[in-house]
């Protein structure tokens, strides 16, 4: 987990990592947003809609951006303000996503750092774009 | 960059009018119209994590920066105007 204060914080820096979204995962998703649609458990019915595999949860693949900014950018110290994101295209279970992020605003006042953040699929197609808004807490 | 030249082909008396949709925008009241003496006591919905997303957006918006010293002498939107007005005209 990296540790980084404020003085250590620049416009420009980044992070990311990889990891590969399982069905294992996406049962733990279903079972904890009660979210049952067929869409994401249901190959044949997915594939009918035009998909090429039931289609992971939006809200499980930028889960990850949770990691990215409490393990990574800026780690120990973050707090979550906020979060925009635009699901750009689906991903499927058994895809490895990479998450980056990097950050475009520092505000000195109030220790707030917003990070421009996507997730690929394979290293190539686009499945999110996000803006994190990030706090630094001080102790 | 378009915002810079919306700007400067207004009067800096316009920063009020300027500031009204990213009020409505954040503070996420379509109908809101600030004025002058608005302050975080007197606008529905004004708390501190809004205030931290009012304060980023301006900055953002008109590439300015405020001190936390200048944020805190502030009593209302009025205030904030006229800071604003003092830095932009020195940029």
């Amino acid at each position: 987990m990296n540790t980084y204060q404020w003085s250590d914080l620049r416009i420009g820096l980044s992070d990311g990592f990889e990891v590969q979204l399982t069905l294992d995962m996406m049962e733990a998703f279903a079972s904890i947003s009660g979210d049952t649609n067929p869409l994401h458990r249901d190959r044949q019915l997915a594939m009918q809609r035009g998909f090429s595999d039931t289609v992971a949860y939006g809200l499980l693949t930028s889960a990850f951006y949770s990691q990215l900014v409490g393990v990574h950018l800026p780690g120990r110290y973050a707090l979550l303000h906020g979060i925009s994101i635009d699901f750009v295209s689906p991903a499927y279970p058994g895809d490895t996503l990479k998450v980056s992020g990097e950050i475009s605003y520092l505000n000195d006042a109030f220790r707030r750092i917003e990070i421009r953040a996507n997730t690929t699929r394979h290293g190539e197609e686009v499945v999110s774009k996000a803006k994190l808004r990030v706090g630094l807490q001080i102790f | 960059m378009q915002c810079e030249k919306q700007r400067s082909a207004s009067s800096m008396a316009n920063i009020l009018e300027e500031l009204q949709p990213l009020f409505r925008d954040i503070l996420d009241q379509p109908n809101l119209r600030i004025s002058r003496e608005s302050n975080s006591s007197n606008v529905e919905g004004w708390d501190s994590l809004a205030h931290i997303n009012l304060v980023t957006a301006i900055e953002q918006e008109y590439d300015i920066k405020f001190s936390i010293d200048e944020l805190l002498d502030l009593k209302n939107v009025g205030e904030m105007v006229d800071l604003m007005e003092i830095k932009l005209a020195t940029k």
